[in-house]
């Protein structure tokens, strides 16, 4: 065979394999596939597949080289994980996980069709026709194969529970964890079994076994969305008593109200039958600010509440409002009008930064008579939100930068580094730090969209 | 002379603060004046432009039919930065926090009782006062910050170092009493701040003044309130040439 063909089917081989992987991560991400980090990605494999066949020649031990090849799969991973990283803006975790399986995939296709060809393939005459239905078949059916598999993962949206994997640094662990040795199974397995005959048999263990894995990580990500989505239920039904706790308190101050407004009245109207001018003018001087003090502080909250927006935010504050209260720490808030529904900030992470900056506030309150006051006003151009607080000692600013800065003793201060790392995330947010009269402030500006 | 504005839409209200912010005005002998009361804010928004910066409002809370005490004091804030603003209102539930925070509004009078509202505002003068005196010494330069729509001018001795973190250009500004983060370079602010300021770093904008000693030894740079900020090898033989 001509020297040129052979070198064209290696090629075609690299670029079949590398564009299978390719659309399989994607896929598996549910993203649609970008041009630009296909074509850096298919170089990249085919410079590292050459690299790699011609180390793989000095090497003789076969441990040795069980390890070169692991090296060089991780090695894929990576650079496709960070690729995807780049161009999807997801976390490296996420991408590296569904770079990894999607190697897997592709491989046990390419493999199982590999190892059917070899065992049924008639030995033909003609050299080309060998060539084809050994190689060509196999190799072509990886990348068709990918295509097919993310049609199907995007019908079934499958991204949508394989994120949900994600959601929790233990659970990335494992799923990633997991699909590395599922990555590795193959060369493992061709190290201990070097010689192992392939049949039609061993071609569909492994098929079913790759089907298998996909229904498994289906599975579990479909019950850990479910277990998520029970907790969130869950959080708001609390949230929701809490806000009805709220609401029974105010109804018992009215009815207290409503029985000292009768006696009082009582009172003055005896006096204005005696003609009491003088007396009904004390009594005036001295109740109009009853009412302002009795109850003014629940009903400003409950208008305050009314006014946050979205609802998720409302439940948090509530939530907050009711732990102060059992604390005894006053918690004023200052909501003068409506917010908008959406912010530019996912309502997610607002909900996180927000939680931070009022657990900090809360926790560091004075031990006696604590205050935290929480402002989220909406202007034109930006939601200003402030959360100010009193304190014993007055919280060190130059050392509130330092990653894991904390007046709490250990295992604290992880807050506010998780609070700058969600804002980083945002342009145009800008947070200020300060201590005014005697009350340390937290402020975030948050651009409208 | 600091010009005094008062404005409420309720005449006798209007009337009776004008009296008694001349009046004390006289008895602290301060350099404040003159006195102009007014029921409309669109002409005091006029006025503003007219007459000196900084100013002191006196504010109703509301403008029904116009516009909001907030929404007027953030249009004078947005010309007069450092003016002192007091809000009036008629009852004690102001929700006073979001302007004293947001506008830094100087404090509240509760109209009424004609004797309490003497004294608030004798109390808000003097303190006025004293922040003017405070301030007057430095005559100091200003380094202005657009953070959204507000610019803030920040005097520059109150500046310790600029500091860039992250890689989405994010600035952390190290004040005195204060810590800011927003987005933009430093390159920015090199050039701006000129001399008085040195980049030690790629990531450090130091503020000269505030420099307590260089630690060659250790590539630190230390600052008054014992903080340190890296040296690059580069602004250390640049800073061995110079000394």
């Amino acid at each position: 065979m001509p020297f040129i063909f052979r070198l064209g089917t290696v090629f075609l081989v690299f670029f079949c394999f590398g564009f299978g992987v390719f659309k399989m991560a994607f896929g598996l991400l549910g993203q649609k596939i970008k041009k630009i980090p296909c074509v850096i990605y298919i170089a990249w494999f085919c410079a590292a597949s050459w690299a790699q066949a011609f180390l793989g020649l000095l090497l003789e031990d076969p441990l040795e080289k069980l390890f070169f090849e692991l090296i060089f799969l991780t090695l894929h991973a990576v650079v496709l994980g960070l690729l995807l990283k780049k161009f999807c803006h997801l976390p490296f975790i996420h991408t590296l996980t569904a770079a990894v399986l999607g190697n897997f995939i592709v491989y046990t296709v390419y493999n199982v069709v590999n190892t059917t060809a070899f065992a049924y393939s008639p030995v033909f005459d003609g050299k080309y026709l060998y060539v084809l239905t050994t190689i060509y078949i196999p190799y072509l059916s990886a990348p068709l194969a990918a295509i097919l598999a993310s049609y199907i993962l995007g019908k079934s949206s499958f991204y949508r529970y394989f994120s949900h994997l994600f959601v929790h640094r233990s659970r990335a662990a494992l799923t990633f964890i997991v699909s590395f040795a599922l990555m590795c199974v193959w060369t493992v397995l061709d190290f201990f079994y070097p010689d192992s005959t392939p049949d039609a048999g061993y071609a569909v263990f492994f098929f079913s076994l790759i089907v298998a894995a996909l229904f498994w990580v289906q599975f579990l990500a479909m019950y850990v969305e479910s277990q998520d989505k029970i907790k969130a239920q869950e959080e708001t039904i609390l949230q929701q008593q809490a806000h009805m706790e709220l609401l029974e308190e105010l109804r018992q101050e009215i009815r207290a109200f409503r029985h000292d407004f009768t006696n009082l009245f009582s009172g003055l109207a005896l006096q204005a039958q005696e003609g009491d001018l003088a007396g009904i003018q004390e009594f005036m001087r001295e109740t109009s600010n009853y009412f302002d003090t009795k109850l003014g502080n629940e009903i400003q909250q409950m208008d305050c509440l009314k006014n946050i927006r979205p609802y998720a935010l409302r439940s948090l504050i509530t939530t907050k409002l009711a732990a102060t209260r059992k604390k005894h720490i006053q918690l004023v808030l200052e909501t003068p009008c409506p917010m908008n529904e959406t912010q530019m900030i996912g309502t997610e992470d607002l909900l996180r930064a927000l939680g931070i900056l009022l657990d900090n506030a809360i926790e560091s309150s004075s031990e006696k008579d604590g205050v935290v006051r929480v402002i989220l006003l909406q202007e034109e151009k930006e939601l200003y939100l402030a959360i100010a607080n009193n304190y014993d000692a007055a919280p060190d600013l130059s050392a509130l930068t330092r990653k894991g800065y904390t007046t709490k003793g250990s295992g604290h201060g992880a807050g506010l580094s998780s609070y700058r790392r969600i804002l980083s995330g945002y342009h145009g947010c800008v947070s200020r730090t300060y201590i005014k009269d005697d009350m340390f402030v937290q402020e975030l500006h948050i651009p409208v969209v | 002379m600091i010009p005094v504005y008062i404005c409420d839409d309720e005449r006798p209200v209007c009337k009776s603060l004008e009296q008694i912010i001349s009046r004390q005005i006289l008895i602290l002998d301060g350099d404040m004046g003159p006195v102009r009361a007014m029921d409309d804010p669109d002409k005091l928004l006029e006025l503003q432009r007219e007459d000196a910066v900084p100013a002191i409002y006196f504010l109703d809370i509301d403008f029904p039919g116009k516009m909001s005490g907030l929404e007027l004091a953030r249009k004078l804030r947005g010309y007069d930065p450092r003016g002192f603003i007091v809000f009036i209102t008629a009852h004690g539930d102001l929700a006073f926090e979001t302007f004293r925070l947001r506008l830094e509004a100087l404090d509240y009078i509760v109209k009424g009782d004609l004797d309490s509202m003497d004294a608030r505002v004798r109390d808000c003068l003097e303190s006025i006062q004293e922040r003017m005196l405070s301030q007057r010494p430095g005559q100091s330069n200003y380094c202005t910050i657009k953070i959204l729509d507000t610019v803030r001018y920040i005097p520059l001795e109150d500046i310790l170092y600029f500091e860039a973190v992250g890689y989405r250009h994010t600035l952390r500004l190290h004040l005195i009493s204060e810590l800011l983060e927003f987005n933009s370079s430093l390159e920015h602010f090199e050039k701006e701040l000129g001399e008085t300021f040195w980049r030690c770093h790629r990531g450090y904008l130091v503020n000269r003044a505030h420099i307590r000693n260089v630690r060659l030894k250790e590539q630190l740079v230390e600052l008054d309130n014992g903080e340190t900020c890296l040296l690059s090898r580069k602004a250390k033989s640049a800073y061995r040439n110079q000394v």
